[in-house]
């Protein structure tokens, strides 16, 4: 579904922030996305979406080249992902209904359909009957729910959230990790990015580690939310095993090494 | 794109104009000056260039003839003038026609001496001229011939009008170029505040896979709304103004009465086109700033 090759990325500025990444994210994974500040995460889910054009290398979403999609096709390969923000995003003077039916009218969907699926999403991320209140009436929780059923409204393939902890305390925090994880269950690629090393040895699941812009690890935890869905061996990347740090400290399960070549829609895992 | 789509949009556009409301007005106000004074400019144009071709109508020039003339020469004169190239076709009158318009003109009283031999007045031809250009020219050539007193001389009011008329379409054209610029200054950093007020809102877009042009409607409508507000409000000033200028102008220069346009005549183009312009103007602001912005900042979605 997502495949880097030998994908660097130098800023016009001559940062470089990404350095010869190779990795392939299958359908149906639950990564996360983990490293210190600056070693290139944002610019490695800026690639994905297409927000920043890889300087060198191959990357491919959803079959689609990212390197040589044309400008106006870019819209449509968003539309196949969803984004969670770390600072929720969402409109102050717009209502729960309209912030999450705001993702429908951006891309032209009919008023009919707006009106059934928002109510169905807003069910999913638990917020029935919040329809009519405001972002600002709502905890910091609630509010990363209206902005995950935004990017779910819009039935993406893959979603990525960009630290989507990083503004709320740590219950609700579980709270939000158990829906990616729920979301992914239903067969929607997920990748969080975030610096949170409680949340990723709770839920486990395959753990991709950047640091200096390089791949540093890809590797597995196995938990009770993420059993057994170990993650592909990144291609090129011999020196894979989990790191000696936090990231592959392991909860309820061991940290495994990568296998090969993704296999993990067919181990099940959280399928 | 479905029918609530485009509802939506045109929404949003009247959306933008109420929130920035100040700033729709400043564009407005500063739309609806430089629309008055193109507006001004193009009618004061039209209006000279109206009574240029009346002139033009009136291609006619006036040979008086010497009084002592007598009625059988001045006949004679007639097949000589229309043999000239310039002369299209001649009409003779005889000194008791003129005189008899002199009296419908001026009052019977004053004339009554004046009947049979005490009448002063010389036949005249009235000539009508294929081009007036050569008017001078053809004017001379009529002055050497026998028995000719006079020629009648409208060259110089047509000379004067066609550089009054030459000076206010330069002057005009300069003074609405500068004005257009400075409007679409003022249109483009409104329509930028706007989307800059609005960034939280594009970023949210593009990142769920709005096309730019979806984007691009809304500001689109805005500018337009504006631009159209203005050309209506323009026309409105410029049109109830219209009748009591022209109207004292004719006070003072006769000929500008007849000769010039009137409300009835004028009031759908000026509508039409200083609604045209208006919203050309508007949606010229628009894109140049939208372009700019969406390319720029405006394509940020992460934004770290």
């Amino acid at each position: 579904m997502i495949h880097l090759e030998n994908v660097s990325k130098v800023y016009p500025n001559g940062t470089e922030a990404l350095n010869n990444i190779t990795l392939d994210i299958g359908k149906g994974e639950f990564v996360f996305i983990v490293g210190p500040s600056g070693a290139g995460k944002s610019t490695f889910l800026k690639l994905l979406i297409r927000e920043e054009k890889a300087t060198f290398g191959k990357l491919s979403v959803n079959g689609r080249d990212l390197i040589n999609i044309k400008k106006r096709k870019i819209p449509y390969l968003r539309r196949t992902m969803g984004i969670v923000f770390q600072d929720f995003r969402l409109i102050d003077k717009m209502t729960v209904f309209d912030n999450v039916a705001f993702a429908m009218r951006a891309i032209g969907e009919p008023e009919k359909s707006i009106k059934k699926r928002v109510g169905t999403v807003l069910k999913i991320v638990g917020l029935e009957g919040t329809e009519n209140r405001r972002p600002r009436e709502l905890s910091g929780g609630e509010q990363q729910r209206v902005s995950l059923a935004r990017a779910l409204v819009n039935r993406p393939e893959i979603l990525i959230a960009d630290e989507p902890t990083g503004n709320i305390d740590p219950e609700l925090s579980f709270e939000i990790m158990k829906m990616l994880v729920a979301v992914n269950r239903r067969g929607t690629t997920v990748i969080v990015v975030t610096h949170e090393h409680e949340l990723v040895r709770k839920f486990g699941g395959r753990v991709i580690r950047i640091a200096e812009g390089e791949l540093d690890s890809d590797y597995f935890i196995s938990t009770k939310y993420n059993p057994q869905k170990p993650a592909p061996k990144p291609a090129g990347d011999e020196s894979a095993a989990p790191p000696d740090d936090d990231d592959k400290q392991q909860t309820d399960g061991s940290a495994e090494k990568p296998e090969q070549n993704g296999s993990s829609d067919k181990e099940g895992g959280q399928q | 794109m479905s029918f609530s789509s485009i509802l939506y949009l045109i929404k949003e556009g009247f959306r933008n104009i109420y929130n920035h409301r100040m700033m729709s007005l400043a564009s407005v106000v500063v739309l609806v000056s430089c629309l008055i004074i193109t507006g001004s400019a193009a009618l004061i144009s039209v209006n000279v260039n109206s009574i240029i071709s009346s002139i033009g109508d009136e291609d006619q020039i006036t040979v008086y003839l010497k009084p002592e003339l007598s009625d059988l020469d001045s006949i004679k004169l007639g097949p000589e003038l229309s043999a000239l190239r310039n002369v299209d076709s001649y009409k003779y009158r005889s000194r008791d026609d003129v005189l008899k318009d002199y009296k419908k003109s001026l009052g019977d009283d004053i004339f009554e001496a004046m009947q049979g031999k005490g009448n002063p007045f010389g036949n005249e031809y009235k000539l009508k001229l294929r081009d007036l250009s050569k008017y001078n020219e053809t004017a001379a050539l009529i002055q050497k011939m026998d028995g000719v007193d006079t020629v009648s001389d409208r060259s110089d009011v047509a000379g004067k009008l066609t550089k009054l008329n030459y000076f206010v379409t330069v002057v005009g054209l300069w003074v609405v170029l500068v004005l257009a610029v400075v409007t679409l200054f003022i249109i483009s950093n409104t329509i930028k505040m706007t989307m800059y007020s609005r960034r939280f809102e594009i970023s949210i877009m593009k990142s769920v896979g709005a096309t730019n042009t979806f984007i691009r409607i809304p500001f689109i409508i805005e500018a337009m709304v504006i631009g159209l507000a203005s050309g209506l409000i323009s026309s409105a000033v410029i049109l109830s103004l219209y009748e009591p200028v022209r109207g004292a102008a004719a006070g003072v220069i006769s000929m500008i009465g007849p000769a010039t346009q009137t409300a009835e005549q004028i009031w759908l183009p000026t509508l039409l086109v200083m609604s045209a312009i208006g919203m050309a103007i508007g949606l010229s602001g628009a894109v140049i700033s939208m372009v700019r912005y969406l390319n720029k900042e405006g394509g940020a979605i992460l934004g770290k």
